[in-house]
């Protein structure tokens, strides 16, 4: 039998097996990248009555006895409130108080605002404030306890007045006390909450303290004007990178502590604006002040060596972009009493030859820093160990990842370290609480961890608690101006700066009042489209 | 008898409906043109970033740690720069060759390890059986249920990030792959004559194993062993990115690409060039895996 010519047995040929595995593996492709296509434009945007707030680093609690950064004063703030506030211009503002006098050198009367109430109904009372006072002393490892040169205690004059007394004249309690969030005397507990209820614009529906995503809703019994939006949801987005993408396309409406390159991709971008302020919180790289004696870093003229070493100027300009100015002092110069006390110099030669002619020529320092206590902490750091390189000095880097266990290594219980990656804020806008905070230790505090990085000079601790009990305000700026410049002699930081704050936001968001602080008011924020 | 070939064998001619187009894309032609093109294109990607890296301290590159800040996010091709530079003005090449160096050691060091417990473990399961198979198997089904990064993040969390931790972490995480496949070869092999045999001349157990069978396994399992150094290096590389990875400023490939995606939009070299580096290596590796794989199962095809 001829077989048939090929042509013809090709013409009537059926789709083989292969191509019709083809056939299918084509469709199938196309079915599963099709919704891909859905990709391409804002994904995840929140709704028209809902504000979502991107943070860089995990709120783990609505209360701030352990944890305040400039966001997280921001959240904080919108569920419980102090007495006082910071406002702008830095100005004290009355919060659950109408009035907050000094009517002796030790007293300061005060009088609970009528009708101010938490988010349940009850009402704010007198014993709420006492129990808080009590409940900030008790608790270890808080640097809000350090900002106060002492604990007042509560005298109740009425239902709704009472008096705060100190042993010596504390003349910024006021400012001070903007700190201390007022919470129910029954549900506080000498450690961060976790619950529980404030009296503050916002109300709390969901938490994951863990995931350091919140939601907020307006608190319909709220006490003062209504806030404007309806839902505010808080969200922990480590990456810089995430969050920027996040913010162009609308899944996050406000970003803060952005690093000045983000800020750069930002600016000018349609539908996103820009805020910035000069900053009140000082960033250092603040040296281990428990050290034994004899050990080079416990001599201030080996620190003083070490701080020629580092190129500031270029750290400035270069890393962080012009966001931030190098200090000139001990505090940021934008706090009321902040005095320049010197700068830093460059001046690596110098380094080198004042460290061999102290004996310290063979140095090994250890860098430790919480990854996002500052912008572009990493490059700073590493440009740091490159600078270090230079003069001979060998460092090596240990980064903790956000929750880890930096506050142990800070208290000197996790291991030994040399220097530590670190941002003080100015909670009150006064120099002197940021001062008492970092450079008032006493041996007492030590002893129970609670101070700055070990930062014990009793000298220091005498002026600054001098000044701070000088009711005079001329004398009292006068005491601290020497204070500072006698801390600066001391050369606690091989640097420092203060950083700028960068804030983005989407043009939907209005009237967002950036506060010298860092923070901003959540109740009057609006939303629009 | 158009449309008939003619095969000539042993000087007879044969017509045949098989064409010599027919013969081409027969699937055992096309599986041995695949597994030829797949061993020598994974050859080239692999020895594209092997060798550079291998030959890092020798090329004339600045130091993978000398900053120049003024001559920082230089873009590709600039003076002096072929990758251009990273935030902090350091030489992008040299970074992704001296932070290879770290990943591939830490890869090869983890795959090795990760072989030999394997190989160990899976060939005393499959040969001995009974209490010690179910030991190996139920451990390494227990291992494989867990998550894996997860895994390696706990025990790097626990002991910390160092390059020794993370590679015996990585070497531990790797282990069931190899042990499975060599307890299934050796199941096939203890039943093979020449085992009976070697037991028939009073060979002890282990001395079977060791000199017989192992040697007769170690070559398909050794395949696996290539192909999780592909996933060892992309293990590395997620925890670097996740900072989980050895300390600043190692430069590992993770670690620059975690740190130039702040820069994504501005300076796109950061990412991408590591990230292709990255890629060119894994699907080199898999690449060359697949085809001595391939080419291994044909010789045996033929000798059987």
């Amino acid at each position: 039998m001829t077989p048939p010519p090929q042509s013809a047995f090709t013409e009537y040929e059926s789709p083989s097996r292969r191509t019709l595995l083809r056939g299918f593996a084509l469709g199938g492709a196309g079915l599963a990248l099709g919704p891909l296509t859905a990709c391409a434009g804002p994904t995840g945007a929140p709704g028209p009555g809902t504000l979502t707030l991107g943070l860089n680093r995990s709120l783990v609690s609505l209360d701030n006895k352990l944890n305040q950064f400039d966001a997280a004063i921001t959240v904080q703030r919108a569920v419980r409130q102090a007495l006082t506030r910071i406002g702008p211009r830095m100005k004290v503002q009355r919060v659950l108080a109408d009035r907050f006098e000094m009517t002796e050198p030790t007293a300061w009367t005060v009088r609970l605002r009528e009708g101010v109430h938490y988010s349940d109904g009850s009402p704010v009372t007198v014993e709420d404030v006492a129990t808080a006072l009590r409940m900030y002393a008790k608790v270890n490892g808080s640097f809000i306890l350090g900002l106060f040169p002492e604990l007042p205690t509560v005298e109740p004059t009425g239902e709704r007045t009472f008096r705060l007394r100190t042993e010596r004249p504390v003349p910024v309690l006021d400012r001070l006390m903007a700190n201390i969030h007022i919470t129910p005397a029954a549900a506080n507990r000498p450690e961060e909450l976790q619950s529980g209820v404030g009296s503050g614009p916002y109300r709390v529906v969901k938490a994951n303290s863990g995931a350091g995503e919140y939601t907020l809703a307006r608190n319909t019994r709220y006490w003062g004007p209504r806030p404007h939006v309806d839902t505010v949801r808080v969200r922990f987005v480590p990456e810089e990178a995430s969050r920027v993408i996040a913010l162009r396309s609308g899944e996050l409406d406000v970003v803060d502590t952005l690093t000045p390159d983000s800020a750069e991709q930002l600016t000018g971008l349609p539908g996103v604006t820009v805020q910035e302020t000069s900053g009140v919180r000082i960033c250092q790289l603040f040296f281990n002040f428990r050290k034994p004696e004899g050990h080079p870093l416990a001599d201030p003229r080996v620190r003083r060596a070490l701080t020629y070493a580092i190129d500031g100027d270029s750290l400035i300009r270069d890393v962080l972009t012009d966001s931030a100015d190098q200090a000139e002092g001990v505090v940021p110069l934008a706090l009321e009493g902040a005095v320049r006390t010197g700068s830093y110099t460059y001046d690596p030669a110098k380094a080198k030859s004042l460290l061999k002619s102290l004996g310290a020529d063979d140095l090994r320092i250890k860098i430790i820093w919480e990854s996002g206590e500052f912008a572009a902490d990493s490059s700073v750091m590493e440009a740091v160990v490159d600078m270090f390189q230079d003069i001979g000095v060998r460092a090596r880097l240990q980064q903790f990842q956000p929750g880890g266990d930096i506050l142990k290594w800070r208290q000197g219980r996790g291991g030994d370290w040399d220097v530590i990656g670190n941002g003080f804020p100015g909670t009150t806008g006064q120099a002197l609480t940021s001062l008492q905070g970092m450079y008032g230790g006493t041996a007492a505090k030590e002893r129970t961890r609670d101070t700055y990085m070990g930062y014990v000079i009793p000298r220091i601790e005498r002026q600054l608690s001098d000044a701070a009990t000088e009711v005079d305000a001329t004398e009292r700026n006068k005491k601290l101006a020497a204070v500072q410049h006698a801390i600066w002699d001391t050369w606690p930081s091989l640097w420092a700066f203060a950083p700028k704050t960068l804030l983005a936001h989407r043009d939907r968001v209005h009237d967002l009042g950036l506060l010298t602080l860092g923070s901003y008011d959540l109740s009057p924020v609006r939303l629009e489209g | 008898m158009s449309g008939t070939t003619v095969l000539a064998t042993e000087g007879t001619e044969r017509p045949s409906q098989v064409t010599a187009r027919d013969l081409a894309r027969a699937t055992a032609t096309r599986t041995r043109r695949s597994a030829h093109v797949k061993l020598w294109a994974g050859a080239v990607c692999t020895a594209l970033v092997v060798v550079p890296v291998a030959l890092a301290n020798l090329l004339p590159l600045p130091g993978a740690n000398a900053q120049d800040l003024s001559r920082r996010r230089l873009p590709p091709l600039s003076e002096g720069h072929l990758l251009g530079t990273d935030q902090l003005g350091r030489d992008l090449l040299s970074r992704i060759l001296h932070g290879g160096q770290v990943s591939l050691s830490v890869g090869v060091l983890a795959v090795l390890v990760s072989g030999l417990i394997g190989i160990a473990a899976g060939a005393a399961a499959g040969f001995f059986g009974g209490w010690i198979d179910a030991v190996v198997s139920r451990f390494l089904e227990a291992q494989l249920a867990l998550p894996l990064l997860m895994m390696l993040l706990l025990v790097v969390a626990l002991f910390g990030p160092s390059v020794t931790v993370i590679t015996c972490v990585i070497a531990v995480a790797q282990w069931p792959e190899v042990a499975r496949l060599t307890r299934s070869l050796v199941l096939v092999e203890r039943e093979k004559p020449y085992v009976a045999a070697a037991r028939v001349l009073g060979l002890r157990a282990w001395q079977v194993l060791l000199r017989h069978v192992i040697p007769n396994v170690v070559r398909p399992a050794s395949l696996v062993v290539l192909l999780l150094l592909a996933q060892a290096v992309l293990l590395e590389s997620a925890l670097s990115f996740l900072g989980a990875g050895p300390q600043r400023p190692f430069a590992t490939w993770g670690r620059i690409i975690s740190d130039g995606q702040a820069y994504i939009t501005t300076s796109w070299w950061l990412v991408t060039l590591p990230g292709l580096v990255i890629a060119l290596l894994v699907v080199g590796v898999n690449l060359l895996g697949d085809g001595l794989r391939d080419r291994t199962r044909r010789r045996k095809g033929a000798g059987a």
